[in-house]
């Protein structure tokens, strides 16, 4: 029975593996299959890559900054509607990122939402927008983690700390925000790995420019909308290269933290 | 500011917290008092703690330090050096980060801060642990470095919340003996919540008892743990032999009928009242054939045979079945084990005790 047991969780986490070796090797196989082979010009792939690097930093920046002291909120303090607001926070998670992007787009063209393009720039179809819609499809995550990271914190640390004489804010900065640095990093690249790779909610919003608005996930669109697999396959390695530095990153700095 | 009244009072305090609530509450220490907050696990001690600490805020009530109000004073303002249950030492600090944490909001300078982190390292003992990570600290490392970040805070009182809980048994008792020595050395007054009664018994000048929420008993620590208030109490203490009888007119006293034997005290109480009687397990005495039997035994003496006998580390512990009893046994008393030989015990045998009547207690119902 223990055998069989094996078998079957050995068997199924060998299955499943197989299927991501399965996609790389198709990949790696559709592209020597490839009887013109073309890559996209080099000026291209670096405005890609610097403007999903440039967009994916900055949203994850202010995820973060946003994430912190909310994530702080909801983990220490109780209030009336606490669990409706906490799952409406949590709403961008499970969202269709099109219909982020929807959402985002019908707001720029209200009232408020004209106002605010009035003051800080037009974000439809702009490089503002890409950051705009890549923030909102992070928070949710970002604050998931930091909730989490937050509570795993004894608040004994903090009644301590003030015990000392340290208030609230000295508190927050010389021990919560030290004991959780882990946590924070672990939550900056996981929310910067999903920023790199969205699509849905920027297509949405920014739109699909090539030069313009083009992030990698919007280059590998556009290359395979007019069918240039090679290109796209270029596009694609770079994303997968990045994605995976990324979570390798994230496991190690896990355990380094057990 | 120094006040001629206690040095910590607390009055009529009460505390709501959820389902749970702390009830008229009154507490007061003396300046370089240590006092011994005792009572079971969720009787409120830690929530008290906390309250007094500036944690909880009391639905009434007032909290004094040194003469000064301190009830609506927020935690960091309140001078009160604090060591939790797991001691709470920073992780991402070391040793004497960890010390020189509580130096910081006292904006002293760094020659005093210096003086002073050297100075605790001499009374604790802990020089060499200075650079130490605090992961890698035992149990009453850990507790030695976390009064010392209390103590570097130059608090007014210091509150101890079970502070035993996580050392090994073994090495409490050492560790005891360092805490009062090194508390007896700062003469700072302390407030220490536990519920093991050898660790309040061994350490604590006064003590008070707590059960559900509200304090039953203060005192010296001789007379709370010789004289229980109220049978909660007497029964916190795992006294255990507790009877229910009702009072009789007795010559020189009054005599308690508990049906198949009586027990005899030279207290006057009203006849016919329902009382319960208490006798500590260290208050029954093994009567020897041939010596003379002491005057406080004499009243209250029982033939009987030992039900059961189980040795324990230092002592050993005695159900004793008096005759003619349809009980399985009747009394319960402690021993040091030499008495076992000394008396030859075992079980079955037959023998007299005595009750040590000055040690009796009733408690009216």
């Amino acid at each position: 029975m223990n055998r069989a047991f094996n078998i079957l969780v050995g068997g199924v986490s060998a299955l499943l593996i197989s299927l991501f070796i399965v996609l790389l090797v198709g990949m790696a196989l559709e592209l020597w299959q490839q009887t013109s082979l073309r890559a996209p010009h080099f000026s291209e792939i670096l405005f890609a890559a610097r403007l999903s690097l440039y967009t994916a930093t900055l949203a994850s920046v202010i995820a973060l900054a946003v994430s912190i002291p909310v994530a702080y909120a909801f983990s220490r303090y109780s209030f009336p509607g606490k669990v409706l607001f906490d799952t409406l926070l949590d709403l961008p998670i499970v969202l269709s990122p099109i219909a982020i992007g929807a959402l985002l787009l019908i707001f720029f063209n209200t009232g408020l939402g004209k106002q605010i393009e009035a003051w800080f720039g037009p974000f439809v179809f702009e490089v503002r927008g890409i950051i705009l819609a890549q923030f909102v499809v992070i928070v949710g995550l970002s604050l998931r983690l930091l909730k989490e990271t937050f509570q795993t914190i004894d608040v004994e640390y903090e009644n301590l700390a003030r015990s000392l004489g340290y208030n609230r804010m000295q508190v927050f900065v010389k021990v919560v925000l030290p004991m959780a640095r882990r946590g924070l990093l672990a939550a900056f690249l996981l929310i910067w790995g999903r920023a790199i790779g969205e699509f849905g909610a920027t297509v949405t919003l920014a739109g699909a420019t090539t030069m313009k608005t083009e992030t990698i996930p919007v280059a590998i669109f556009l290359n395979f909308e007019s069918v240039d697999i090679s290109s796209a396959i270029v596009f694609i390695t770079i994303l997968i290269a990045m994605s995976f530095g990324i979570l390798f990153f994230v496991r190690k700095t896990e355990a380094y933290v057990q | 500011m120094c006040s001629s009244g206690p040095f910590l009072s607390v009055d009529s305090l009460n505390l709501s917290l959820g389902e749970f609530s702390l009830r008229d509450l009154t507490l007061s220490c003396d300046r370089g008092e240590y006092h011994v907050l005792l009572g079971p696990t969720g009787s409120g001690k830690s929530s008290l703690l906390k309250c007094i600490l500036g944690f909880h805020r009391p639905e009434s009530g007032g909290i004094h330090l040194d003469g000064r109000d301190v009830t609506r004073e927020l935690p960091e303002r309140r001078r009160m050096g604090y060591v939790p249950q797991d001691y709470a030492l920073f992780p991402h600090l070391n040793v004497e980060e960890n010390l020189r944490f509580g130096l910081r909001p006292r904006n002293i300078s760094s020659e005093e801060g210096d003086a002073l982190v050297n100075r605790l390292c001499e009374v604790l003992h802990i020089e060499r642990l200075r650079r130490r990570k605090v992961q890698h600290l035992s149990g009453g490392e850990r507790q030695k470095v976390a009064i010392g970040r209390a103590l570097g805070a130059q608090p007014k009182m210091l509150l101890l919340d079970e502070p035993f809980s996580s050392i090994d048994e073994g090495a409490k008792r050492g560790l005891w003996l360092e805490l009062r020595q090194i508390v007896g050395e700062v003469g700072i007054t302390t407030l220490h919540v536990t519920h093991n009664l050898e660790e309040a018994y061994s350490l604590g000048q006064r003590q008070s008892v707590m059960i559900d929420g509200s304090l039953v008993q203060s005192g010296d620590t001789h007379e709370v743990f010789q004289q229980p208030a109220s049978e909660r109490v007497a029964r916190y203490f795992n006294y255990n032999n507790i009877f229910e009888g009702v009072t009789e007119a007795h010559p020189g006293g009054t005599r308690v009928d508990l049906g198949h034997f009586g027990v005899e005290v030279s207290e006057n109480v009203a006849p016919g009242r329902q009382v319960r009687v208490c006798v500590r397990q260290q208050d029954i005495r093994i009567i020897r054939d041939g010596v003379p039997v002491m005057q406080s035994l004499e009243r209250n003496l029982f033939s009987g045979e030992i039900a059961a006998l189980i040795p324990l580390r230092e002592e050993f512990v005695m159900w004793f079945k008096i005759e003619g009893s349809p009980n399985r046994y009747d009394l319960e008393a402690r021993f040091p084990v030499r008495m076992e030989g000394r008396h030859r015990l075992h079980e079955g045998k037959r023998i007299r005790v005595g009750l040590w009547e000055p040690r009796i207690m009733l408690f009216e119902r």
